[in-house]
């Protein structure tokens, strides 16, 4: 079930009657997407904030009220969008409505909150870069884009943790937290109709808010090839490619995930198993077979993330011990060549489309999987997008598969990071 | 052979005549996937001395290629079926799971048989494998959280201990290994015996059984492998230890100790005390004090492993080398807090209501209600052992939980390890 509430807020209903439990997703149309220099990792600390109090809830008392009751609840930012969910067992879904409705309009941005969630954000960030392939990737995408917002990481820059105010993140969040940028998610264990009463009673009365989330910079295309090198502790080399790529709304789209199948071995949006992360075990796929087969690589994968605005196609590969990256990556350039001329074959077409199917079967079992995608692909498309998308995707040709390959692994739109560990390898 | 029950929350058992238990599970209700999982006696604590690393050799290397398959078809079967095949080591035992829609309970199976049974151990394989194996013990080193984490345990147990190693081994010893010597492990610890095939499915107990029989058959009669010896766990941690890691960004506390196995009866009350500390997502003690009163980290939390031979808890927070040193003595108050002071009703109420609460929702997945299964099984819990948790949270009151919190988790004899980027000067750590 699919409604619109007059104050814009979109509504999407899907019930389970078997379920113990409720599911609740609300997604809001902005992400880093929507930040500028000076402010970036607003909308990343703004979702920090939103568990910091509201009318109804004081600090801390959103989580207790769910919690208390068995359930969960977090939240993420991302490029393209913020979202925020609670599964709960059925007969509490009020709670996590409550509170959803509570904080949509009137979360409570309080400075002393905001100096002490300061340093939280910063641990994190801190976290994250310890590891080398957060500095890489970081990296990839401030090359690959000079002026649009996929450029910094919706964790923000360092210098702007520091800098932004609680005036920042409260303007931000008035500009873009509202009915019009949001879309709110249930699935599980609940009579729809009841509860569609319960959402226009709570999420009715909420004032029409929002203001466009639309980005309009758009990023010239690349004129050569853009690369560096960093350094720091690590274990081998490896290397971050990306490749300027379509918008996930481009008619090109359903052949990047069948690339990310073909050449990585799988696409984070249709693989079985419970989880929304990747595995680099795929020894059918094209690079797989190039390079760790033969004793080259430790692993090699690649990622196609559909995004709102033009992405990149991504690849990683991690040198074995004692290989070179231009090893590597003369090994990467001459399989993409033979990818360019032949495309799949017949047999590799109809192993990743069965990958795919089959894939897609278990990806609605459970009330938070089903709230997480329904509301992922709104965020991403339109009403029907994941079917359409998929649709499409069978309907391609070896040769389409050929010419997106051309099209997208062009030499003038790609970035290169390697990664060269400072400290040697030695007997752990 | 027990009785039959559509409550995922029920474990039915039968013994078969090579040794295997089988444990089923009924599906929950709205879920429309299947599960099944080997867990044999082949976790690191087996490894031979000077051949650290054969356990984990052996078990990432079974499902690459088994049976009739090499590893490509191997993995093109499972995208067929639209499943999941993981394992996990552990130091007592191997898992290997199985996970696909309900139509493919035959040849997932089959293919879990294959894996358990008959893995092709292929030369080509096991280099990949043991180059992969490197990588680990490379990232285990220089990553401030792994290497916080196999430090502490190196600090907690002493030699010869299993729960001392994280079972990845070392280059020299992983290198060494041969074909035969994994040949050897294999027959030897992926036994019937001793070992437990869980699998949560809609069919019946007797039908799981039939499935089973037939399938996994051909074990060579070898018995269970002997636990090895435990050495004991000194009194008293030695002293604290700064691991400095330059060029990192960011410190990782570890503050644990030796613990209790998950037999003692006393584990719902140490549960508790866990999940007041640090376990209870966003409500414990140090997600509270660390995070959210001081804004010290941003992940601060604790665990309990009760395990068959003994146990460990681990207390851990990762944060700026500026706010290490805060946030070590602040987790070491609130440990120390937990034994001494009796934990208030209000507080007791909210994280039982909350352990008890949650049970619909691991019940929502075919996966979420399978663990609980693997976990009544390899502990050998009463086949109504999840029907009565709440019941046993229920009996747990303030002193009885601090009295579990003094044993299971004993600040007196708890160490700590840090690694990152500390500064030169180490600091004083008082013992509690």
């Amino acid at each position: 079930m699919r409604f619109v509430l007059p104050n814009g807020l979109t509504v999407l209903l899907a019930p389970e009657p078997a379920s113990p439990t409720a599911s609740v997703w609300v997604w809001y149309r902005v992400g880093s997407k929507n930040e500028w220099p000076g402010v970036t990792g607003a909308s990343h600390w703004v979702e920090h904030m939103l568990f910091q109090g509201s009318p109804r809830y004081g600090k801390g008392e959103m989580d207790r009220a769910v919690i208390s009751v068995g359930g969960t609840l977090n939240a993420f930012t991302d490029t393209d969008f913020t979202a925020y969910f609670s599964t709960v067992p059925r007969e509490h879904l009020h709670v996590p409505l409550d509170i959803e409705s509570d904080r949509m309009t009137r979360a409570l941005i309080a400075p002393a909150e905001v100096e002490r969630e300061r340093t939280i954000i910063r641990s994190e960030r801190e976290g994250n870069e310890n590891w080398p392939e957060f500095r890489a990737e970081e990296e990839l995408f401030h090359l690959a884009y000079r002026l649009h917002p996929y450029r910094w990481d919706p964790l923000g820059y360092p210098e702007d943790i520091l800098a932004l105010t609680p005036a920042d993140l409260a303007a931000y969040y008035r500009r873009y937290y509202g009915t019009r940028n949001a879309v709110l998610v249930i699935a599980g264990g609940f009579d729809a109709a009841r509860t569609a009463a319960d959402v226009r009673r709570r999420f009715g009365r909420l004032p029409a808010g929002g203001e466009d989330p639309t980005v309009r910079v758009v990023e010239p295309p690349g004129r050569g090839e853009r690369r560096t090198t960093l350094t720091g502790p690590g274990t081998t080399p490896f290397l971050e490619m990306g490749w300027r790529g379509p918008a996930v709304g481009d008619p090109s789209a359903p052949a990047l995930l069948l690339l990310d199948v073909l050449l990585g071995g799988e696409t984070r949006l249709f693989r079985a198993g419970s989880t929304w992360g990747r595995s680099s075990e795929h020894p059918s796929a094209r690079l797989y077979r190039r390079l760790v087969d033969p004793g080259l690589a430790i692993r090699a994968t690649t990622e196609w993330r559909p995004r709102v605005h033009p992405g990149l196609f991504g690849l990683h590969a991690q040198a074995s011990r004692g290989v070179s990256l231009d090893r590597i990556e003369a090994t990467i350039d001459a399989e993409l060549d033979r990818f360019r001329r032949t495309g799949p074959s017949a047999r590799e077409l109809r192993e990743a489309r069965t990958k795919i199917a089959r894939g897609a079967a278990l990806a609605y079992e459970g009330a938070s999987r089903t709230g997480f995608r329904l509301g992922y692909f709104e965020m991403l498309g339109r009403p029907g997008f994941e079917s359409d998308l998929l649709r499409r995707l069978f309907a391609l040709r070896s040769r389409d598969l050929r010419d997106a390959a051309r099209e997208i692994f062009r030499p003038e739109g790609r970035t290169v990071v390697r990664y060269e560990p400072t400290e040697g390898p030695g007997d752990a | 052979m027990t009785r039959e029950s559509s409550d995922p929350l029920r474990v039915g058992r039968a013994v078969l005549a090579s040794g295997l238990t089988v444990a089923r599970q009924a599906v929950p209700d709205a879920a429309r996937s299947f599960a099944a999982s080997y867990i044999g006696p082949a976790g690191w604590a087996y490894d031979p001395d000077g051949a650290e690393g054969l356990a984990r050799l052996v078990a990432d290397l079974a499902p690459s290629a088994a049976g009739r398959r090499d590893r490509v078809a191997l993995a093109r079967a499972l995208d067929e079926l639209g499943a999941t095949l993981t394992h996990r080591l552990a130091p007592e035992s191997v898992e290997y799971s199985v996970h696909g829609p309900a139509d493919t309970f035959e040849p997932l199976l089959d293919l879990l048989a294959d894996v358990v049974l008959r893995p092709r151990l292929a030369t080509e394989d096991l280099e990949r494998v043991r180059r992969q194996l490197f990588e680990r013990q490379l990232r285990e080193a220089a990553q401030p959280e792994s290497r916080a984490d196999r430090e502490v345990l190196r600090t907690i147990f002493p030699p010869g201990h299993p729960y001392r190693a994280t079972g990845l081994g070392t280059r020299s010893a992983v290198a060494r290994l041969t074909r035969p010597q994994l040949a050897r492990f294999r027959a030897g610890h992926f036994t019937a015996a001793g070992a437990y095939l869980v699998v949560t499915s809609g069919r019946s107990l007797t039908e799981v059984v039939r499935a089973i029989r037939g399938r996994f058959t051909g074990f060579d009669r070898e018995p269970a492998p002997a636990g090895p010896a435990i050495p004991a766990v000194r009194a008293g941690g030695p002293a604290p230890r700064d691991i400095r890691m330059p060029g990192r960004a960011q410190v990782e506390i570890r503050i644990g100790g030796a613990s209790r196995p998950r037999s003692d009866p006393d584990y719902p009350a140490a549960f508790l005390a866990n999940e007041v500390l640090g376990g209870r997502p966003l409500l414990s003690r140090l997600f509270q004090r660390v995070r959210e009163v001081h804004g010290l980290a941003y992940h601060a939390s604790s665990g309990l492993e009760p395990m068959r031979w003994g146990g460990y808890w681990q207390a851990q927070a990762g944060t700026g080398p500026e706010r290490a040193d805060r946030a070590t003595a602040l987790i070491r108050r609130e440990i120390a807090r937990l034994a001494r002071e009796p934990v208030g009703t209000g507080e007791l109420t909210t994280i039982r209501d909350s352990a008890v609460g949650e049970m619909p929702l691991a019940l929502e997945t075919t996966l979420g209600a399978h663990e609980l299964a693997a976990d009544v099984a390899y502990h050998d819990l009463p086949d109504d052992w999840l029907v009565n948790w709440p019941r046993a949270l229920a009996a747990v009151g303030p002193e009885q939980l601090r009295r579990a919190a003094r044993t299971w988790m004993d600040p007196g004899t708890a160490v700590v390890v840090r690694a990152g980027p500390l500064g030169p000067v180490a600091p004083v750590h008082r013992r509690q």
